[in-house]
Order: structure tokens, then sequence, then C-alpha cells
């Protein structure tokens, strides 16, 4: 009898374990997004206009959204292409030996070092062009968004039931057309939220900017081969800064950038399955 | 009459060779035609990648060879003969705060795992899965941020003081957390950002149990405890390989450690000292690295030993993982 | 010797190493419907992906002998797979009409991608024709806009059906056309087979003799890779020749 007692004593001790464990590793995840609200709020809420739009001596961060825009935009703008067209690739061609690799390689760029690929992106276009630029940023974060945006391409579309496939091959169409009119258009729900994924990623990205935009706070940025600004990047800068000032700016940003990531990141996940880390 | 006849030669026979041509062209894909090149491209970056690394720390392995990833000094200097590097301490820093991270990243994803699989009814089994999705997209900065405020100034009240108050003859607490930043604090904060990932690969395979080895274990009359204890061990390899994923992770995290961490050259074992990560340092000093003749190419040194340990764990990882699945798919 | 729509000469089928069709000599005449009928399982549908060439879209699949559709081998290393799809219209199991696509643009998919058609009229007529022909304009003339999803079982194979017919095919393979879909629209479905028949060749595969006897005027029985007896439907279900024919159409072998 003492030995089930013994059981069932270590099955409760489990239990409670378990739950303790499990809650202390979503506790975090709370209380960030309530020290950021707490802290951030009243800085916003001062004067948010200004805030949101003004320069950082007249106390805005307009210049760093309008950096991240930018930003996030030229990024997709030279990542997504590529991106397609190789997540496209390892679909069609899972067995290949280039297939394989290609799989292999985009598994290892989803958690390569950010802080590397900035440091490259600086190498081989900041330092040629002899100037921190919007254009070096967006170079780095394309690299770090083009793998989130293929192996969603390629999740989605391999999710598509064979009998399309066989339904359009059927018709006598060419591989390409079968691809690229039939079936990415099938799967364009997975693929769309794969790129709003690589995107609030991107937004949130620091360890590429440091060295390649230079940042641009107190007026707004006119042209992609000249530095540029980014929340992420400010907030960073401003922590490091002993001035209190500064502190309650970093807070107030990083609810900004806090939103910008809620608002993204929330309806994709709600409206999806099974997500891709 | 058929359209595909019109390919056809009429039934004349024609020269063996014209015919192999004829047949190659017709098989050109065009499909690889637009694709293959943008495969090629981002293999070519990739290797671009690793040999900038390389080109730009040969300085430092030829001024200084190896030694240089052995050595802990750091003494910058405007006379360049009086400059020397190591970074024997922002490596140790490195791998000290991920194992930290793993520590803590190992029991609380299994338990999560378990937890939201087993014991978590199906209506708010997505919300917590969300949670950790929402953890592992967090932008890194916003860990950093509250790590400062928040987390470290916990970490330094609570756990720290006392712990050196108590029990500082052991060496891992012999350090006066004084500030707080640290290795134990960056460990932490770490241990946080990457247990989601570690999570989503022993979820997963935690989930793809057939269930016939549970009812298996059930049907044996053993306690929950037991059979999960069984369960389990049967990932263990994925386990393992969520672990070196996380480590993997781990490592090369930057904005968050480089806040915390303190920033100075240290080689102690000591839980609440203040260190140097790889990617820390690298965040930290290139700014001024331009100043010095030779401090640059050490930096790219440190660079890339960052990509060659993020290369071999993140391979050893998935190849580990792969090979599970393969060898556990029925 | 053009009397034959589609020809076999010692076709093999292999996937990887094991032999799926073993050697088959078939000859089915011009606008007829040929029923292949046989048990689950024993390379029904391969057979009939040889027919044009869809069987290529596996990679462990491999074809011996040759295929002759109206006298020219098909398989001749100088023909393009993706021609002879055009001449060959193919209905599935599982009706597949495109979901993201309206049921206009269904039918005119073939056309657009293909380069068939000039203008817009032009397309709106052939869709037109297309569902005319396949029996389901009359139903969906006022909802050409709206998705498939819309639509019963046996409208969806309808479609499908119009889809293939919108490209002119010869020849249209269907792969147990009937297998999902609910009584009433099977009915619908050998009605109109007996329609298509007057100006396509039509090859069916089924694995429910009875539909076989209703709607064939040839048919073949495989059996596990072979061909066991071929010939007019009322004489094989009448008389069969040999011992596994007779087993299979009154039911003892299934």
């Amino acid at each position: 009898m003492s030995e089930y007692k013994i059981r069932k004593g270590k099955e409760i001790a489990f239990t409670i374990s378990i739950t303790i464990l499990t809650f202390l590793g979503i506790l975090p995840l709370f209380h960030i997004i309530a020290t950021v609200f707490v802290n951030g709020l009243p800085v916003i809420t001062k004067e948010s206009f200004t805030f949101l739009t003004g320069t950082f001596s007249n106390g805005g961060i307009g210049p760093a959204i309008a950096g991240t825009f930018i930003l996030i935009f030229l990024s997709s703008l030279i990542g997504l292409p590529v991106a397609l067209l190789v997540g496209v690739y390892a679909y069609e061609y899972p067995n290949s030996i280039i297939g394989k690799a290609t799989e292999t390689l985009l598994q290892i760029m989803l958690e390569f070092p950010t802080i590397l690929v900035g440091v490259f992106a600086m190498s081989i276009i900041a330092i040629p062009m002899g100037t921190y630029s919007a254009f070096a940023g967006a170079f780095a974060l394309a690299i770090i968004l083009m793998p989130y945006v293929a192996v969603y391409t390629q999740e989605a579309m391999r999710q598509i039931p064979f009998t399309y496939r066989e339904a359009s091959f059927g018709l006598g169409l060419s591989r390409i057309k079968v691809i690229f009119r039939v079936l990415v258009p099938l799967s364009k729900r997975g693929i769309l939220t794969g790129v709003l994924i690589g995107m609030a990623k991107v937004a949130g990205e620091t360890a590429p900017l440091l060295f390649t935009i230079g940042g641009l706070y107190e007026s707004y940025p006119v042209s992609v081969t000249k530095p540029v600004g980014a929340v992420p990047l400010l907030i960073y800068t401003l922590v490091q800064s002993p001035s209190k000032g500064n502190h309650r700016m970093a807070w107030g940003a990083s609810l900004i950038l806090l939103l910008i990531f809620l608002l993204i990141f929330i309806p994709i996940r709600v409206s999806l399955k099974e997500v891709k880390l | 009459m058929f359209r595909f006849f019109t390919l056809f030669t009429g039934g004349r026979k024609m020269k063996p060779c014209f015919n192999k041509i004829f047949k190659s062209v017709r098989r050109i894909d065009t499909f690889q035609i637009i694709t293959l090149p943008a495969v090629i491209f981002v293999f070519l970056l990739f290797v671009l990648m690793l040999f900038v690394y390389f080109y730009n720390a040969l300085p430092a392995f030829i001024r200084e060879g190896l030694a240089v990833y052995f050595k802990n000094i750091w003494q910058a200097s405007e006379e360049p003969g009086k400059e020397y590097y190591g970074l024997i301490a922002a490596i140790w820093g490195t791998v000290y705060t991920s194992m930290i991270a793993i520590l803590i990243a190992l029991p609380i994803s299994i338990a999560y795992s378990v937890f939201v699989i087993d014991y978590v009814p199906k209506k708010l089994k997505n919300i917590f899965i969300i949670v950790s999705d929402m953890m592992a997209g967090l932008p890194t900065i916003i860990y950093g941020i509250w790590g400062v405020f928040a987390l470290v100034p916990f970490l330094q009240k609570y756990i720290m003081t006392p712990l050196y108050k108590n029990l500082s003859f052991i060496p891992i607490f012999s350090y006066p957390p004084v500030t707080g930043y640290s290795y134990f604090s960056a460990g932490v904060l770490l241990g946080i950002m990457v247990t989601p990932f570690a999570s989503a690969v022993i979820r997963e395979a935690y989930q793809m149990i057939p269930f016939t080895y549970r009812e298996a274990a059930i049907s044996l009359g053993l306690t929950r405890y037991e059979t999960t204890k069984i369960l389990l061990g049967y990932i263990k390899p994925a386990i393992f390989s969520g672990m070196i994923l996380a480590f993997g992770r781990a490592v090369g995290e930057t904005v968050a450690v480089s806040l915390i961490i303190g920033n100075t050259f240290n080689l102690s074992p000591s839980l609440f000292a203040p260190g140097y990560t790889i990617s820390s340092l690298i965040a930290n000093q290139f700014g001024n690295a331009y100043i010095y003749r030779h401090m640059l190419p050490v930096l790219y040194a440190g660079g890339l030993s960052l990509f060659i340990i993020g290369l071999i764990v993140n391979i050893v990882g998935l190849y580990l993982l792969r090979r599970w699945q393969e060898n556990v798919r029925i | 010797m053009n009397k034959y729509a589609i020809e076999t000469k010692d076709l093999k089928i292999y996937y990887g190493r094991k032999e799926i069709i073993k050697g088959i000599n078939l000859r089915i005449p011009k606008h007829t419907i040929f029923a292949i009928m046989g048990p689950s399982g024993c390379g029904k549908s391969t057979l009939l992906r040889a027919f044009n060439r869809l069987l290529e879209l596996n990679k462990d699949a491999r074809i011996e002998g040759e295929v002759l559709v109206f006298g020219k081998n098909i398989y001749a290393h100088n023909v393009n797979p993706i021609d002879v799809r055009r001449e060959i219209g193919m209905v599935f199991q599982y009706p597949n009409p495109f979901p993201h696509l309206t049921i206009y643009d269904n039918v005119a998919l073939g056309l657009k991608l293909n380069n068939l058609v000039k203008n817009k009229d032009e397309m709106d007529k052939r869709v037109r024709w297309a569902l005319e022909k396949a029996s389901l304009w009359e139903e969906v003339k006022d909802r050409l806009w709206r998705y498939p999803a819309c639509l019963s079982g046996g409208q969806k194979q309808r479609l499908v059906i119009a889809r293939t017919l919108a490209l002119k095919p010869k020849i249209l393979l269907m792969d147990e056309p009937t297998a999902n879909i609910d009584p009433v629209g099977t009915r619908n479905i050998e009605k109109l087979l007996f329609e298509l028949k007057k100006d396509y060749t039509i090859v069916l595969v089924t694995h429910k003799p009875a539909q076989a006897a209703r709607t064939s005027d040839y048919v073949g029985f495989l059996y596990l890779g072979k061909i066991i007896e071929v010939g007019q439907t009322k004489n094989v279900f009448k008389k069969p020749k040999n011992e596994l024919t007779k087993k299979y159409v009154t039911g003892i072998l299934v």
C-alpha cells in the first residue's frame, strides 16, 4: 500500500513541478509586456503627436519610425523575390542534391547570428560606399528575411494536395506555368503569412543595423544612400546613455515597437495552425 | 490533326547526333532557368560572407597566429606596436552564458511541452503555443531593455546578493554582485529567450509519438508521471537536438546580452562577474576599432569563430534531428 | 491501322524494381467507351496515367514498350509530354476544380495558359461551349463568377470535365470519376458519357464491374498487372472466357 502512496506522491509532485515550470516559462512574456506598457504609456500619452512625429530634440521618434518603415520596405524589395524563387525551388526538387543542400542552408540561415550579417553588410556595402546608408541596412535585413519567407513558401506549397498538380499537368501546362500560375496562387495564403512574419521579425532586429545604417534622428530620411534611423537601434542607443530622460524615451519607443510587433504577429498567428521558428 | 505530330519529322529518320541535340534542347526546363540562379546566388552570398570574415581576420592571424583565440588581453594603444589582443575572455563568456541558458531552457522547455500536450484542455492549447511563439519572435531589444531595468535589479537584489552573502566561499558565487551585470544575468535572460526555440522542437517531437506507445504504457498501469518519463526517453534525441539548436541561438544573440553582461574582460568562473561575449564584444568595440591599427582584424577573427561555432552547432543539431525523425517515422 | 485511338505494345510499367503492369497489349477503338475494370490496387490508375504521360510526375516510375495514340508512339524520344497532355484529357477520382479560381476561370485556365484563344469573346464562347458539352451550363450560367465550393460533388466533376473539354482533346481518360459522388450525380455523369462518346474516345477506369457493364462498349479486365480478358462488354459479362473474369463479374473475386 505504501508503495502506491509513494507513486501517487511522485505523481502529484510531478504535476506540480511541471505546472510551476511552465508558468515560469510563460511569465516573462506577460511581465515584459506589462513593464513596457507601464513605462512607455505615460511617455506616449503625454504628447503623442509630438512623440510619434517629432524629431529627437523635440522629444519625438518620428525619424526612427520612418526609418524602420523604409528599411522594412527596402529589405522586402530586395529579399522577397529571391526568397520566393528559392522556396519554390526547394519545393520542386526536394530530393536532388542541390535541393537538400538548399533546405539545409535555409535552416542554418534561419538562426544565424544577426550581428555577423550586419558586419558583413558593412564590409561589402557601407565601406565601399564610404557611408552608412539605408541600403546597407536593408541588404543585411534582406539576408535575414529571406530564409523565413523561403521556408514558409516551401511549406505552404507542400500542403497542396497532389491531385492539383496532376490536374494542372494534365491540362498540358509546362512546369513553370504549373508552379507559378497555379500552385503558387493556390498557396498564396501560406506564403503571405511567411512574408508578414518575416517582416515582423526584421522590423525588430537591432544587431544588423549597428554598423550599417548609422542613425538619423534629428531629421527625416530623404535618401536611401544616406544614413537612416530605426526604432530598435534608437532604443539600444538610448538605454546605454546615463540620462533618465533618454531612458524614458527608450520606453516610449519600446512600446511603439511592441505595438508594431503585436499588431502584425497576433492576427497572423491566430489565423494559422502551425508556425516555424 | 494532332499538334504534337508537327514535331515529328514525318517518319523520316534523322541523323543520330542531331536527334540528341534535339532531345537535350527540348528537355531544358525554363523553371530551372529562372529559379536556379536565385539558389546559386544565395549559396554564393553565404560563401562570400565566410570569405569576408576570413580575409579580414587574416592580418590578425599573420600577426599573432591562432594565439589570438587563446590570450586574455585587450590592450588598445595609439602605438600599433604596443597593441595586444586576445579573445579568450569573449569566447569564455559566450560559452558560459550559453550553457547557463540551456541549463535553464532544458527543464522549462520539457515541462512546457509536456504540460501543453498532456495537461492542457484542447481549447487552451493554442493560446499556450501562441505565447511561446510570441516569445520566440519578440524583438530582442525589448528583452534587452526589460533585462536592464527589470530583470537585473530583481536578480541582483533577490538572488545574487543573498547567494553572495551566504555562499561566497563557493567559487561560482565568489564575485561581489555590485551592479548585477554579469554572466548570470545574461545567462538567465538568454535562457528565457531561447526556451521557446527548444520548446518548439521538443513539443513537436512529443506530439508525434505514436499514440500506441502511450496506450502501451497506460495499459501497464503506469502513472502519468511514469508514462511521461518513458515517452520522454523515447524522444531523447529530439530533446538533445533542441538543446543544441537553443545553444546555437544563444551563442549568436547580441543586443540583449551586451546590455546586461557588463562588457568587461574577465575570465572568471564566478557567475556574478561581468564579462564579454564574442557578439557583445563586436557590438561594443567595432565602433572605435578604426582608430587602432590591429583591433579590427581581431574582431573579425572573433566574428569568424562565432560563424564557425554557429555553423557547427546548427549543422549538428539539424543532422541529429533529421536522423532521429527518419528512424522514427513509421 | 488508325482504327484504334490507343494501342499498347507490350507495355510494362515499373515502380522502382516492382513490376506493376506486366506486358499489356490493348487496342482501344475510336469513339467508344472502353472500360478497364479490376480490383482496387492492381494498377488501373497507373495504366491510365501511362496514356497521357502523367506517370512521369512520379520519379520512381519507368516504362517499357510502346503506347501508340492514333498510330504514333507518344513515348518516342522527340515527343514533348506537354503536347501529349494537351491532346488527351483526364478526369480524376476526386473532383478537383481549382478552389481558388471561379467556375469560369477553371474552364478557361487551360485555354488561357496554353494561348489557345485570341480574345475575350472567343474565350466566353469556348467556356460556354465546354460547359454545355459537360451538361453543366444550365446549372451554372448565372453563377460563373462564383467559386466551385458552392457546387455539389457531381457538379464539380462535370466542371472538371468541362475544364478538360475546353482544350478539345480527342481522348478522355477517366480515373474512377464517380467513386466519390452520390448515386444521382453518378447517373448524370454516366449519361453524359454516352453523349460524349459521339465525339470522343473514352477510357474509363472503374472498380465497380456494374458500372463497366452499364456504360461501356468494350471492357478489359485487369488483374495483378495483366489483362485477363478483353472484348465487347456484353460478351465479357454474359459469357466470360476466363475463370477469374467469371469470379470477378459475379462478385466472388473482389
